[in-house]
């Protein structure tokens, strides 16, 4: 059986090319795809996560680590789907209407994904609407709303309301998080989750669900 | 109407007030950590602050915080674009415009929101951003010239055709103590190619980047110089804009910083002091981690002190005493909630931080649309009332 551990190690340095080599000869071995996710590629994300929650990851690394993760799974998530592999949930990620800064957001993007959630990136700027139609629409069980400024963090309450105008706030977990948010807003709106950095996204996901 | 465009109400008028010498030496002495007069204050204000500000209060059109509260300093802005180029209009409606900068950056401002979308850069590699070669640092356009200018045209605001940047010095000098300024790298990367492209590729190539950060802040080493040459005789002081951090903690890693972007920042901080210019850094975000070295680099004041990113200014003087000065850390956050009985209790703890000086007043980053003209308008009253030394705050009162 091939060792895989040099995939963890690829995914923890964020070395894209080797994580998408050892992931294609894997798969081409016969290696089960959930294997390679569950095993090798999450423990290593979340690895990710702990040295970055401890200062000794950075925004770089963890943006590449993402990244060698996203390219890896690219590889595996057709044969995942083929499979009837189920990720843990499925996450709609945006950030709320009036703001448009994005890095924050897939900073969190990255780290869900490699928390084996299938993540929808809405983009910046996302309307209350627009985060109704991806419950309805596309079935997301999560919402991850990110907001910068403390002039858009409002627009995280307004989201809060149009959920809950539409009949769909009981068939999906919120969480909230962004350089003004705390637990205590989080707790004001009614959030179902709040993390203070990218890394504790995947816990708060977790813990929302229950 | 945007941060950065207080022009001058001095007209030709030569010389300084007697008010205005009063208030650089009030100014003077709180970064020297000698009690002045009385706390000084003053702030950046959102364009969209002023507007609410003045429909509340009843005032005018052209009417401006600065001049109505008389605030102690405020700062300017040359062209620090890489390239001295008019904005290339790529979509323009009465709602939003899409241009693209002197940065090379393609941004969309939405006039409703208050701050810009980066969305594309021209400098889109690390092999461009490697070959790419900027404009001449001390090209007198930058300080004598009219014209588009990303950093005072693009942010709260949109504005186009800036007015000389000497012009502004010369207008506001009469009224207020004036600063100069300039973007160190992290700013200047974040418009160049994005902050997520700066970050990868610092992870990607450290030392091939690094040498990139080298270059780039030789750079505008050089347009600090040469500002301080076409402003000479004319500021009080310079700022060095540069956000490295956000709520947790830097972006990289203090390592990483110290190597590549901190001489760049002691550079700038030395030779401002060899012109006699006292320098304020401003700089967002948690910056715990390295906040020893910019006393180090003898920087005289830290700004704006987040306190939503954990900055707090009583804390910061318990544990560094009087080794730096402070300006800003009164949460905006409180200030936006209207309840002056909270923003009592804000403004009046912050400012234990004045005693013995080495205190400037001013929010813990700029005045949003969300804070009330009346709220405003409370604050400086308060920091008028309790900021004459020496500081007695009666329950408020805390032992540093």
């Amino acid at each position: 059986m091939q060792d895989l551990k040099p995939l963890h190690n690829a995914i923890l340095t964020g070395d894209a090319k080797t994580a998408k080599a050892i992931t294609e000869k894997a798969l081409a071995d016969g290696i089960e795809p959930i294997i390679l996710v569950q095993d090798h590629m999450m423990p290593a994300m979340a690895e990710v996560g702990r040295r970055f929650e401890c200062n000794e990851y950075f925004v770089p690394e963890l943006l590449l680590a993402g990244r060698a993760m996203k390219g890896a799974l690219e590889l595996i998530r057709p044969r995942l789907t083929a499979s009837g592999a189920k990720p843990t949930a499925r996450v709609a990620v945006g950030t709320v209407k009036g703001d448009l800064h994005d890095i924050g957001k897939n900073l969190v993007a990255a780290m869900l994904e490699g928390g084996g959630y299938e993540v929808i990136d809405l983009g910046v700027n996302v309307t209350p609407e627009q985060f109704v139609a991806a419950v309805k629409e596309k079935g997301a069980q999560i919402l991850a709303l990110s907001a910068l400024l403390t002039t858009t963090m409002p627009a995280m309450k307004t989201t809060m309301d149009a959920l809950q105008s539409a009949g769909v706030r009981q068939q999906v977990k919120v969480l909230v998080g962004g350089a003004p948010i705390t637990q205590k807003y989080a707790d004001e709106i009614g959030a179902d989750g709040f993390s203070e950095s990218a890394a504790g996204a995947v816990s708060a996901a977790k813990k929302a669900l229950g | 109407m945007s941060m950065f465009d207080t022009k001058g109400q001095a007209g030709g008028q030569n010389g300084r007030k007697p008010n205005t010498l009063k208030k650089l030496e009030r100014l003077n002495r709180a970064l020297s950590h000698q009690e002045p007069d009385r706390v000084p204050i003053s702030d950046f204000f959102w364009g969209g602050f002023t507007r609410r500000w003045q429909q509340e209060l009843g005032l005018p059109p052209d009417a401006n915080p600065y001049y109505h509260y008389d605030l102690d300093w405020i700062v300017t802005v040359p062209n620090m674009d890489p390239w001295i180029r008019p904005f290339e209009t790529v979509k323009e409606t009465p709602e939003e415009v899409v241009v693209k900068t002197g940065f090379g950056s393609i941004l969309h401002k939405h006039f409703e929101f208050p701050m810009p979308e980066m969305r594309g850069w021209e400098t889109d590699s690390f092999e461009k951003l490697e070959r790419a070669k900027f404009d001449d640092p001390a090209d007198s356009r930058r300080f004598f010239a009219g014209g588009d200018n990303q950093i005072a045209g693009v942010g709260d605001g949109f504005q186009r055709n800036t007015p000389p940047w000497i012009e502004t010095v010369k207008s506001l000098r009469p009224d207020f103590p004036v600063y100069g300024s300039i973007i160190e790298v992290s700013e200047c990367l974040t418009r160049l190619i994005g902050q997520q492209n700066a970050m990868l590729w610092m992870a990607e190539e450290p030392e091939r980047m690094g040498a990139i950060i080298n270059r780039i802040g030789q750079f505008y080493f050089e347009t600090a110089k040469a500002e301080m040459v076409a402003g000479k005789g004319l500021l009080d002081g310079f700022v060095i804009w540069g956000d490295v951090a956000y709520k947790k903690s830097t972006f990289m890693s203090p390592k990483y910083w110290r190597e590549y972007f901190k001489p760049w920042v002691a550079k700038i901080t030395d030779h401002a002091h060899a012109n006699g210019l006292p320098v304020i850094y401003h700089g967002c975000g948690n910056v715990k981690a390295i906040f020893q070295d910019y006393i180090d680099m003898r920087v005289d004041a830290y700004n704006p002190l987040e306190a939503k990113a954990g900055m707090d200014v009583i804390e910061l003087r318990r544990q560094f005493g009087h080794g730096i000065g402070f300006c800003g850390n009164s949460d905006i956050q409180v200030w936006e909630t209207g309840d002056h009985e909270a923003i009592r209790r804000e403004v009046l703890r912050k400012l234990n931080a004045a005693r013995g000086g080495g205190y400037i007043f001013q929010s813990d980053h700029s005045v949003s649309s969300a804070v009330s003209g009346r709220t405003y308008d409370y604050i400086v009253k308060l920091v008028r009332d309790f900021g004459n030394y020496p500081i007695e705050l009666g329950e408020f009162n805390e032992r540093l």
